[in-house]
């Protein structure tokens, strides 16, 4: 208050100089010409002095009455330590909430001690002491910064009431605090990757809290806003905690058992496109956030880019159906490997037969979803995949996203690896939204994190294939978990469909033999999908109960099993205990009537 | 008169002196009851929000599982469990055990109490004993 006080006394004084009434020349000569004209005897000037009087005082009242005016108008100045603080404390955030409610982020409010170096008297004394309240405060970097010649100095950020009551019984002069907001995650590593963390200073550093951030947040906390938690309107994200977090468990169990490096698991609703429960580990505690430099913590759902493996048959499979290459009834040659210069394409599950194209897919035939993309050629598979958003970065509201890793020269045999997921890594959710498009119904949503409507969701979103080919897709997922390998994640009670994808990793330039990939996608239910389920393991090992096999269906197949089984209750999804009666109307009316009878037999993984 | 009017005026003059003065020590008053009323509004705020985060701690579900599997001995929900409605059998007639016992027993019949005297009361015979 004092020195805007002060201030506005200056500024009186020179306006009052500036005053009409000022003659030129020095001071004591306008007060000598006033006073000798007012108070000498000479009757006929009298009016006219009364007048000049009268227009001074006026004048001079008049300026008193403006600045009043001027002063009543002004807010308060704020304090010194509060202005030097402002720009320090850290700010106010929105909270996050999950699709019902649950908090995910928040801020609360803490204490903060601070000093002004300037104010403070003994500079020993009070490092000893403050040191002595506060064992984590290190002593001689405390010194240094109570050295320096700046007005305001964070002490410690963060106490707790008790040592804050200490520090004030030090009663140390030029020593206060603040109170500050500072960002939680109540419920600890469940969804961090979808979060991110904020920093100290209340400035989002990764995941959505960085987006929020760029949504104008920043902005407003540079321009001065005083924004309090309370005008902030909350985020609601599309993840629902309870899904997120049994998803994050069963995934930590099925990485325990099969000893996996890592693992993810999402849960993509394909109508709306939005990822309804996440988790990637190793992850971390945002409320204790790891050095970001580390890359063991990435998001391997969106900045991991893989080889996919055989998952990426359906898209191979979906392309060549649409672009009407083959029908379900079209039979593909797989009686003999697949030769192509030096390489030759073998299958894992060799039949050494002629397959129809149901039977590529349950059989995961490499060579034949190899010929089917070789049908469409390489540029119609590239524009395909481009369609589908494979060969471009997908961008979400996560910040950290990667981009595909796509061969630069494109040939044929490109072709003929990427057909059955070789060749092309892509971000897992990548893949996600293509194959949600492929069962949707042929539309494709991009993934949100975010919870929006389905019709927001299809508004702007692209047909990439024909409402028949989807359901074609969904019968061959179901067919693939009726018979195929997906045998293990067909949950009895959710007409679940599902494909398996086993990649070789890539160890010093080659395929390696025992370190594998693998993933699971399931949809269900499949006559009309609601939710995706996507599962992935780094390096499973076998297990002697499943004869030492490492493929998906072992693994990533359980997982994913368990995953539905936990989460179908929790989202809501009654278990029918009846089939379907007629799952695929479309494919139906095409004449392919067995698509709707369900399959027996088969039994390989 | 000219007195008068003086008096009167100076009357007028501290009256509403006193006036303004009250009108300003009250101003004061209440401006600092509204500081103090936003304090404790941005007190009792923060006190939600602290509250809020607790809350959502300790009910997350990773805490819950731990208590439910030491505390509760229940077993995960199996999708079988879970049926529509229109599934569950039919409601079972509603029998009245104890009146039919009463009545085998030869209870149900009207009963002449002694303080109602000879008079039969037919409220008593529409409903058996319950």
């Amino acid at each position: 208050m004092n020195d805007g006080f002060d201030a506005g006394l200056e500024t009186l004084k020179n306006k009052a100089n500036d005053a009409p009434v000022r003659p030129a020349g020095s001071r004591a000569r306008v007060f000598k010409t006033l006073f000798t004209g007012i108070f000498a005897a000479k009757p006929g000037k009298s009016a006219v002095r009364i007048r000049l009087a009268a227009f001074v005082f006026l004048a001079v009242y008049g300026i008193i009455a403006a600045k009043l005016i001027e002063l009543g108008l002004r807010p308060d100045p704020p304090q010194s330590v509060k202005r030097a603080a402002a720009d320090a404390v850290a700010a106010a955030r929105p909270d996050i909430l999950d699709r019902n409610g649950e908090i995910l982020a928040t801020d609360v409010k803490v204490m903060s001690v601070f000093a002004e170096p300037r104010r403070i008297i003994d500079r020993d004394e009070a490092v000893e002491l403050l040191t002595a309240v506060l064992p984590d405060v290190d002593a001689r970097e405390l010194r240094e910064r109570l050295g320096s010649r700046k007005g305001f100095v964070w002490v410690k950020r963060a106490i707790t009431p008790k040592q804050q009551q200490e520090v004030y019984r030090l009663g140390l002069p030029g020593v206060g605090f603040l109170a500050e907001n500072k960002r939680v995650y109540p419920n600890g590593p469940v969804a961090a990757h979808v979060l991110g963390f904020a920093s100290l200073d209340g400035i989002g550093m990764s995941g959505l809290e960085k987006y929020i951030d760029g949504q104008g947040l920043a902005e407003l906390h540079g321009a001065g806003f005083n924004l309090t938690p309370e005008t902030l309107k909350p985020i609601t994200t599309s993840l629902d905690l309870k899904a997120t977090y049994a998803v994050r468990d069963e995934l930590a169990k099925g990485i325990a058992k099969f000893k996996a490096k890592a693992g993810a698991a999402a849960i993509l609703d394909v109508n709306t496109g939005e990822v309804v429960a996440m988790a990637s580990l190793p992850d971390f505690d945002p409320n204790t956030p790891p050095d970001p430099r580390d890359l063991n913590y990435i998001n391997r759902l969106s900045v991991g880019v893989y080889e996919m493996g055989s998952t990426f048959k359906a898209i191979s499979i979906a392309m060549a159906l649409d672009l009407g290459k083959v029908t379900l009834r079209s039979r593909i040659d797989a009686r003999e490997s697949l030769r192509y210069g030096h390489f030759t394409i073998h299958d894992f599950h060799a039949t050494h037969r002629v397959l129809s194209v149901p039977e590529v897919f349950v059989h995961s035939s490499n060579i034949g979803a190899a010929r089917m993309a070789l049908m469409v050629g390489v540029e119609g598979h590239k524009a395909f995949l481009r369609k589908l958003g494979q060969l471009t970065r997908l961008r979400t509201e996560l910040p950290e996203s990667a981009e595909p890793l796509v061969p630069k020269n494109w040939g044929e045999l490109n072709t003929m690896t990427i057909a059955f997921g070789q060749g092309l890594n892509v971000a897992p959710l990548q893949a996600m939204m293509a194959v949600g498009a492929l069962v949707n119904g042929g539309i494709l949503v991009t993934p949100t994190f975010l919870k929006r409507s389905e019709e927001d969701a299809k508004k702007d979103a692209p047909r990439v294939i024909k409402p028949e080919t989807s359901e074609a897709l969904r019968y061959l997922m179901r067919l693939n978990a009726e018979i195929g390998t997906a045998k293990i994640a067909n949950i009895q009670g959710y007409f679940v469909g599902g494909k398996t994808g086993t990649a070789d990793k890539i160890i010093h330039g080659h395929y390696s033999k025992d370190k594998v990939f693998t993933t699971f996608m399931a949809i269900l239910p499949s006559d009309k999908p609601k939710y995706l389920y996507l599962t992935l393991l780094d390096e499973p090992q076998g297990l002697p109960e499943n004869g030492g096999y490492h493929t998906a269906a072992y693994n990533a197949g359980e997982v994913a099993g368990k995953i539905i089984e936990r989460t179908g209750p929790l989202l809501g999804l009654a278990p029918r205990p009846d089939l379907p009666t007629l799952p695929f109307p479309l494919l139906a009316k095409l004449g392919y009537a067995e698509a709707n009878q369900p399959a027996r037999g088969g039994g390989e993984h | 008169m000219v007195r008068i009017l003086n008096i009167l005026a100076i009357a007028a003059l501290i009256g509403s002196a006193i006036y303004a003065y009250t009108i300003k020590y009250e101003t004061i008053f209440h401006a600092e009851t509204i500081v103090k009323l936003q304090h404790e509004i941005k007190r009792e705020q923060d006190e939600i929000g602290m509250l809020r985060a607790e809350w959502a701690h300790v009910t997350r579900p990773e805490r819950i599982q731990a208590l439910a599997d030491k505390f509760l001995g229940l077993q995960m929900i199996a999708l079988n469990q879970i049926v529509r409605v229109d599934a569950l059998p039919d409601k079972a007639p509603r029998v009245d055990a104890i009146g039919r016992k009463l009545e085998a027993l030869g209870l149900g019949e009207p009963t002449n109490t002694p303080a109602n005297g000879s008079v039969f009361d037919p409220a008593a015979s529409s409903t058996p004993a319950r």
